[in-house]
């Protein structure tokens, strides 16, 4: 696959409460001139990213990226147009947008932009809910907004959604689902509510005001979720994500779970380059504030925080973690030739034992390769997985 | 020998007797006051901290009466918890005289009376002191009262005092002097001297500290000990003072020490006589028995790693613990470790937390466990003390536990939950009297066994805090005792296994069951962890596997988080033994083993 290009924008209207990304409000004087300072970093940035590969997705992530008027990013664009090796004839672009930014007209604006996926975060259509998760739509509004969305053209349409939320019951979230699967929209993110330790939640969680959902009831929304979607006809392709198909599979997010490069730009973004004859595999990321990134860039400086190099062991183990979280599973031969770890052989009575228990199965392709793929309770419990295996390097 | 008066100072825990031994050495000026430092005679920090005295030091101080005359008052301290009750009767032996504490608050306590038991029974001259006086609680009529009923003591021969500020030490040094008779014996006659204790000192090893009944010593004499048979050249005696204090010699009455060249202190026997190899005694001093270990408990370093560090330090710790006995031992689950001995279960607290604190480990005990005489069916006899080597029931015609007779003093109010609490461990002919208006002394005979196991807590849980308990070994009888395993998904847990009385062997093993299902964090699959008494499960709990672990979001900024999350965890996971394909970690098993109950409350 081709690299990906990434471009955080950091402004919100206003800061959800259970987020913990790079974020800013929008009101902030660091927004006007946003743009330029995203564009130096582009110059900054491309004489040293040295694939030759030509970029073939570009995504608009934040922060809310609709916070930023469509002449900017078209800036932005255009700064990468110049500096960057974009596929011909244009590579695809995602934008993140909040359903109060969207009107035909945005829409439009967008499309002339080049945007062919616009990913809605409506996070529920439940006006308590939305309250609740410190929102500022109604449900209606997040309706109207697919809807505007749907009819204006994009490629795909991929709907946020959040669960798991204080006092939520099996047929709140089935109905949600219900009404998000009633607007046709080709993608689906459904995100368990994960509550993190600095955000206005984890300050609420820590005083004992409020918590996640106890595992069961994790789980059953978890399953819920993924059969539901399954037969409504929106398979799951990764945990929380789902497709009507799979042209619609978010081409830019699987570049994240297949170690297929990418560079990252904005506040907090990451990189990643593939290891060539002079380095190996490298991880590098911004600086996480927007505040000390703009100084940054504005002093002529890489914004770059810190970076990882990263051996067989490290790209073998994100393999794993990353791989367990997908339906596709893990290339067992690919997993060998990359990395020389053979994950069967050095964890037979594991596997067998998984496959016993019925959350894994080992599948061959048509091409008589070998993977190993988890089933949806593997996928719910992913992480306990991936921390099971023994990933001895063959050398 | 008319100037020489040996005593020691006999109380209940917490009743002041380190506190009274200071002042005394204070006022005598054996130290100065900026030397001055709490607590002088308990040497050890452990032992300082504790307010409790592990070992016995002894200290000679010079008085001057108002008579006039100089003194030489030889305060033998002795060890104040009853594990180390053997070395407490060869102090007393050294002593014609002693001080008994009684708290001016609390009062007569069983530990009091045992001293006094003993004291008596060595026929020691006895003065009370009722400490505390200073305390807003002091009751010293009540005390006085006690004194006379309880211990059968003339209240109006006790001094009063208050170690704490000083008060009354200058009448209790006459009450010594005056009351306390001086030492009899021969310095003509062959040497007799008892050894009472020894300590171990970096630069001269073994210091003997002795007392002198007949004869006199000098260095340069080839001495003999009478018990072990093995032959020293005396290198230098002298006085005990805070520091030693070679003298030319010393002889019948006197206390003090002896260095004879002996590198540490194994084969030391504390209760053994030293006499003159050329002109042995003819008898030695009587009262000799060895200290055997009662407790038993494999020690296993946290780290397999700290394997060898553990080595060492036991072999360190011995040379000044002649008590603690061990051998190598190994478990499955646990790597090496080893088996150890103790007097009791202060003392195998005392070695632990001295291992842990003075050499930085960190360790894992099995179930300490009672030593068993078992008859098998060809009537050959074995003594038992590692549940790994209990025979195959089968084969057992008769098995046997050590017995012990509890002393208990309680508030009347508690007397029927702490008769309970007998009962419940399985104790026979308890009884019980009236000390004091309100004050009971409950006696009963125990099974050793049912005391190791959180006995000491519970009693101190149900009485709150006012029970107090001593006991003394009292014989072999037989039980019905049997083995229980601990098996995680059907594998045995070699280090967790016991021997119980079948009684409890139901809820033992459950609540192993349980503190394990609490401890083992969770996996990907249900994990099964049973108690069982040969083929036979007797317990059993699950610990049931994840449904749901796994982030929702895993992005560009996620993975490296994620991945060196996982790279910590199986970091964790080398740290884990693996049983029954279950990663249990080392805490698991500290969780387990630990005596106290506090899942019960």
């Amino acid at each position: 696959m081709n690299p990906g290009l990434y471009l955080h924008i950091p402004f919100c209207s206003a800061i959800c409460p259970y987020c913990d990304f790079s974020v800013m409000p929008a009101a902030s004087p660091a927004r006007p001139r946003f743009a330029s300072r995203l564009g130096a970093e582009v110059s900054l940035a491309a004489p040293t990213w040295r694939d030759p590969r030509p970029f073939d997705t570009v995504y608009f992530g934040g922060g809310t990226p609709s916070q930023l008027p469509p002449e900017d990013l078209e800036r932005v664009l255009d700064a990468c147009r110049t500096h960057l090796a974009f596929a011909a004839p244009a590579p695809s672009v995602f934008l993140e947008a909040n359903p109060e930014d969207v009107t035909p007209e945005t829409c439009a604006a967008w499309r002339g932009l080049g945007v062919r996926t616009l990913s809605l975060g409506v996070q529920s259509f439940s006006d308590e809910a939305l309250r609740f998760l410190g929102r500022r739509h109604t449900g209606r509004q997040a309706r109207a907004a697919v809807e505007t969305a749907l009819a204006a053209g994009f490629d795909t349409v991929s709907i946020d959604l959040i669960f798991g939320l204080r006092g939520q019951t099996a047929e709140d979230w089935q109905l949600e689902l219900t009404t998000a699967v009633s607007l046709e929209p080709p993608h689906l993110s459904c995100y368990q509510l994960t509550i993190h330790p600095r955000t206005r939640f984890g300050v609420e969680a820590k005083h004992g005001r409020l918590s996640e959902l106890p595992e069961d009831d994790q789980a059953t929304l978890f399953e819920l979720t993924h059969r539901f979607l399954a037969d409504a006809g929106w398979p799951a392709y990764e945990v929380s994500n789902f497709a009507r198909g799979p042209l619609h599979q978010s081409r830019h997010n699987r570049k994240y779970w297949n170690h297929t490069p990418y560079l990252g730009l904005g506040p907090s973004a990451h990189s990643l380059a593939a290891a060539d004859a002079c380095s190996p595999a490298r991880r590098w990321w911004n600086e996480r504030g927007t505040t000390r990134w703009e100084r940054r860039v504005a002093a002529g400086e890489r914004p770059i925080e810190a970076q990882e190099l990263l051996g067989p062991k490290e790209l073998a183990a994100e393999a794993l973690l990353l791989g367990l979280r997908t339906t596709a599973g893990i290339d067992l031969a690919g997993l060998r030739a990359r990395y020389g770890v053979d994950l069967l052989a050095a964890n037979e009575a594991l596997v067998a034992r998984l496959v016993d228990e019925g959350h894994i199965v080992v599948r061959a392709d048509a091409e008589g390769g070998r993977w190993l793929v988890p089933t949806l309770s593997g996928l719910a419990i992913a992480d306990g997985l991936a921390a099971a295996f023994d990933l001895s390097l063959r050398n | 020998m008319d100037h020489i008066r040996n005593f020691c100072i006999i109380a209940h825990i917490d009743h002041g007797k380190s506190t009274l031994a200071d002042r005394l050495i204070q006022r005598c000026g054996a130290v100065e006051d900026r030397e001055f430092r709490d607590q002088i005679l308990d040497s050890m920090d452990l032992e300082r901290e504790r307010g409790i005295t592990i070992k016995a030091n002894t200290v000679t101080l010079p008085y001057t009466a108002r008579d006039g005359r100089t003194y030489e008052l030889n305060l033998i301290d002795t060890p104040g918890h009853v594990d180390f009750s053997h070395e407490v009767r060869r102090s007393l032996m050294s002593c014609e005289g002693a001080l008994l504490v009684v708290d001016a608050s609390q009062g007569v306590e069983a530990q009091t009376l045992a001293n006094l038991y003993l004291a008596m029974e060595f026929g020691l001259t006895v003065v009370p002191v009722i400490n505390k006086i200073d305390l807003p609680s002091a009751d010293i009529d009540r005390v006085m009262e006690e004194i006379d009923r309880d211990l059968g003591l003339d209240p109006f021969e006790s001094v009063q005092v208050s170690a704490k500020l000083g008060t009354g030490i200058d009448d209790l040094l006459e009450a010594i002097v005056a009351k306390l008779p001086p030492p009899k014996g021969d310095p003509q006659a062959p040497l007799r001297a008892l050894l009472f204790d020894a300590q171990y000192d970096a630069y001269r090893g073994a210091v003997l500290l002795v007392r002198f009944f007949d004869g006199t010593l000098k260095a340069g004499t080839r001495v003999r000990l009478m018990h072990s048979d093995a032959e020293h050249k005396v290198e230098e005696v002298g006085n005990q003072r805070l520091k030693r204090v070679p003298v030319p010699e010393l002889s019948a009455g006197e206390v003090g020490y002896v260095l004879a060249g002996m590198k540490s202190l194994a084969g030391l026997a504390i209760g053994d006589t030293l006499t003159e190899a050329e002109r042995p005694a003819a008898e030695p001093v009587p009262g000799y028995r060895e200290a055997k270990p009662v407790v038993f408990s494999s020690i296993y370093p946290m780290a397999t790693d700290d394997y060898e560090d553990l080595t060492k330090a036991l072999e360190k710790l011995k040379l000044n613990d002649a008590a603690l006995i061990y051998e190598k031992d190994s478990s499955a689950a646990l790597g090496f470790g080893f088996r150890c001995g103790f007097l009791g279960l202060l003392h195998l607290d005392v070695v632990q937390e001295r291992l842990e604190r003075e050499y930085d480990l960190s360790l894992i005990l099995s179930a300490p466990s009672v030593r068993y005489r078992i008859v098998l069916n060809d009537d050959k006899e074995v003594w038992i003390d590692n549940p790994t080597f209990y025979p195959d029931p089968a084969q057992i015609k008769e098995a046997y536990e050590p017995y012990i007779k509890a002393t208990i003093m309680t508030p009347e109010r508690y007397l029927g939950t702490v008769m309970e609490l007998c009962r419940e461990r399985r104790g026979v002919e308890t009884t019980y009297n009236y000390l004091a208006a309100g004050r009971m002394e409950v006696v009963s005979q125990l099974p050793l066994a049912e005391v190791l196991f959180d006995f000491y807590d519970r009693l101190k849980s149900i009485t709150q805090g006012y029970g107090s308990f001593d006991y003394e070994l009292l014989d072999y009888r037989l039980g019905d005792m049997v083995k229980v395993d601990i098996l995680v998904n059907g594998e045995k847990v070699d280090a967790l296994s016991q021997l119980v009385h079948r009684e409890f062997a139901r809820p033992r093993a459950l609540r192993y069951c349980e503190r394990l299902a609490k401890t083992i964090p969770r996996q990907q699959f249900k994990i099964a962890i049973q108690g069982a008494i040969g083929g036979q499960i007797i317990a059993r709990t699950t610990i049931n596997p994840f449904r749901k672990d796994v982030t929702a979001k895993c992005y560009g900024g996620d993975i490296t988080r994620k991945r060196k999350l996982l790279e910590k965890q199986k970091e964790g996971k080398k740290k884990m033994k693996i049983v029954g394909s279950v990663e249990i970690p080392q805490a698991a098993f500290v969780a387990v083993l630990r005596t106290e109950d506090e899942d019960e409350e």
